[in-house]
């Protein structure tokens, strides 16, 4: 129980990687991976923060607003330097790899004795409920897990409401149209180069706060934790498009954060059931890869029988 | 209004791709002219309303719209100016945003975008009455994405939000050369009440003779990058399409004999 308690929380708190992806890959069309940089960004910024005694809060927002930087600089390279997207990309993630490190010192900054939003809310929850343990359906939980399960949950729900609300803004209208039709939007008088920066430095920053939230829920900030999240969220919102089957915003917001809670419930059964940890990125990108082919494959067997009665 | 002046455009210059696409067009249109430009494949008339909407800089020449002149100013900018219809109905639209979200981003063309919400209450109302005129039922579908609806349905609400805020010059490029007969009669018919209505300065390509000898009051008509007819007034209003097929059969001619020609003194000379 405790073990799907806490694959939920990190669920939650990657819907924010999964948000930023489907802002990049689906409302821009841009395959963006600085995510793998940037993820690292916000965890370690937020971490040197933290332990430099900064409110959590601060500190969170601080790891998310260098992760907007971070989404700015491959923004400008592939609108205003013209470089090829994919490359962009990963420019500014090789890149980040030496900052993160420069920002954090050495390869690993453990947060187990700072004050964090994780040890903030374990401590409201320990106000609230008296005790360090509960026992819900007959089950033991930590406060700990309970209280995050309350908190993750609620501040992830205020981002997706400010998201949703932002997208529907005269701002955040342009910049999905952008990704929709460039050459359309360009004629309603809208810099769409401009739209693409904007639109990689929000993702971007979705990412570095999931970054900094995961850093203080697991209890450190690694150098190499951002490897293989951009195929993660992907897959969080593959999931997610599953579930709700619909592209309109609102459903596939609610849907991402649905398929990355998801996503992770299911690799915590895998893991239980003795899935080899060092295996689990293998069998991710193999499910991104199926659910990238399947569809076609099914349109094109299903059409087939019609191209041979034409003929 | 519009005024182009001398305007030179070569693509992929000292290559064997080289197109002399534009080889010193000058055309000025007097304000609230509708104007039509035809021609043969590859004479210009698209090149040129692309040069004047800003999708490349031109090589030389000037362009100014209403006194300003835009000849360095980005597409975007320009769009301040200039309302547009494309010849594939699928670029004047966002196909997964809502009709009345497609609406609301023609309402502020040319307008900063900032924090507001883009669908005001009042918006819609008026959006809603403007759609009804199209009577295609679509002011019940404000709410649904664009890519459902048919290639017509689109090219005629790309037509109302590129005339929504009244442009200094409205361009239509090939805007029927997609759509099936029934669809392309709407759009012509909403062009000219909407141009009509708006006195809008218009620049119109087209490929038929039908549209180009009943629309408009001025004839262009562009060869080999350059305007080399241009009717107006009684003039334009006696032309038949016959007439216009006509030119074209002479053009036809001339190439010939240019070609010939050309052939006769290789022989003799090279």
């Amino acid at each position: 129980m405790n073990l799907l308690l806490g694959a939920a929380a990190i669920g939650f708190i990657l819907s924010l990687l999964a948000l930023g992806v489907y802002v990049s890959f689906r409302i821009f069309e841009f395959s963006d991976i600085t995510a793998e940089g940037s993820i690292t960004t916000g965890a370690a910024i937020a971490a040197v923060l933290l332990t430099h005694g900064w409110a959590p809060l601060t500190a969170t927002f601080a790891g998310a607003l260098g992760g907007m930087c971070a989404g700015t600089v491959t923004g400008l390279l592939a609108t205003r330097c013209g470089i090829n997207r994919l490359l962009s990309g990963i420019l500014t993630m090789t890149a980040l790899y030496s900052i993160n490190l420069r920002i954090m010192g050495k390869s690993n900054i453990p947060l187990t004795n700072d004050h964090t939003m994780v040890s903030q809310a374990e401590a409201w929850g320990k106000a609230a409920f008296g005790k360090s343990t509960l026992a819900i359906w007959g089950w033991e939980v930590a406060v700990r897990d309970a209280s995050l399960l309350i908190m993750v949950p609620a501040l992830i729900l205020v981002v997706c409401l400010a998201l949703y609300f932002f997208l529907h803004t005269n701002l955040g209208t342009a910049m999905r149209a952008t990704g929709d039709n460039a050459q359309m939007i360009r004629a309603l008088g809208v810099d769409d180069g401009v739209m693409v920066v904007f639109g990689l430095a929000l993702s971007n920053g979705l990412i570095a706060l999931g970054g900094a939230l995961l850093a203080q829920y697991q209890g450190f900030a690694d150098v190499q934790m951002g490897i293989g999240m951009v195929v993660w969220g992907l897959a969080s919102v593959i999931i997610g498009e599953a579930l709700v089957g619909t592209r309109k915003l609102g459903y596939a917001i609610t849907g991402t954060v649905m398929g990355s809670v998801l996503f992770r419930l299911l690799v915590a059964v895998a893991l239980r059931w003795g899935l080899n940890p060092n295996d689990l990125k293998l069998i991710t990108a193999a499910f991104v890869l199926a659910a990238l082919i399947v569809p076609n494959a099914l349109k094109s067997l299903k059409q087939k029988p019609r191209s041979l009665t034409h003929a | 209004m519009l005024e182009i002046r001398n305007v030179w455009k070569t693509f992929h210059p000292g290559t064997p791709n080289e197109v002399r696409a534009l080889q010193g067009v000058d055309l000025t249109l007097e304000d609230g002219s509708f104007t039509i430009i035809i021609g043969t494949n590859g004479s210009g008339k698209s090149t040129t309303l692309n040069a004047v909407a800003g999708s490349f800089f031109v090589d030389e020449g000037q362009l100014r719209i209403g006194g300003t002149d835009v000849t360095r100013w980005p597409e975007h900018r320009r769009a301040s100016l200039i309302g547009r219809v494309f010849q594939n109905p699928f670029s004047g639209t966002a196909p997964s945003l809502s009709i009345a979200e497609n609406f609301s981003l023609a309402a502020r063309r040319g307008l900063s975008r900032g924090l507001g919400p883009a669908l005001g209450s009042r918006m819609k109302a008026e959006m809603r009455d403007a759609v009804r005129q199209l009577n295609m039922g679509l002011e019940a579908r404000l709410d649904n994405a664009i890519g459902t609806l048919s290639g017509g349905q689109r090219q005629a609400l790309t037509l109302l939000m590129a005339a929504w805020r009244k442009p200094q010059l409205l361009l239509l490029d090939e805007h029927t050369a997609a759509l099936d007969p029934k669809s392309a009669d709407q759009v012509i018919a909403l062009s000219e009440t909407l141009i009509a209505r708006d006195r809008l300065t218009t620049l119109m390509v087209t490929h038929s003779m039908q549209q180009a000898a009943s629309l408009g009051d001025r004839l262009i008509m562009m060869h080999r990058g350059k305007v080399i007819h241009d009717l107006r007034g009684a003039e334009k209003a006696r032309v038949r399409p016959a007439d216009l097929l006509e030119r074209f059969e002479e053009l036809r001619r001339s190439e010939l004999l240019d070609e010939s020609a050309a052939e006769m003194l290789e022989r003799l000379y090279v």
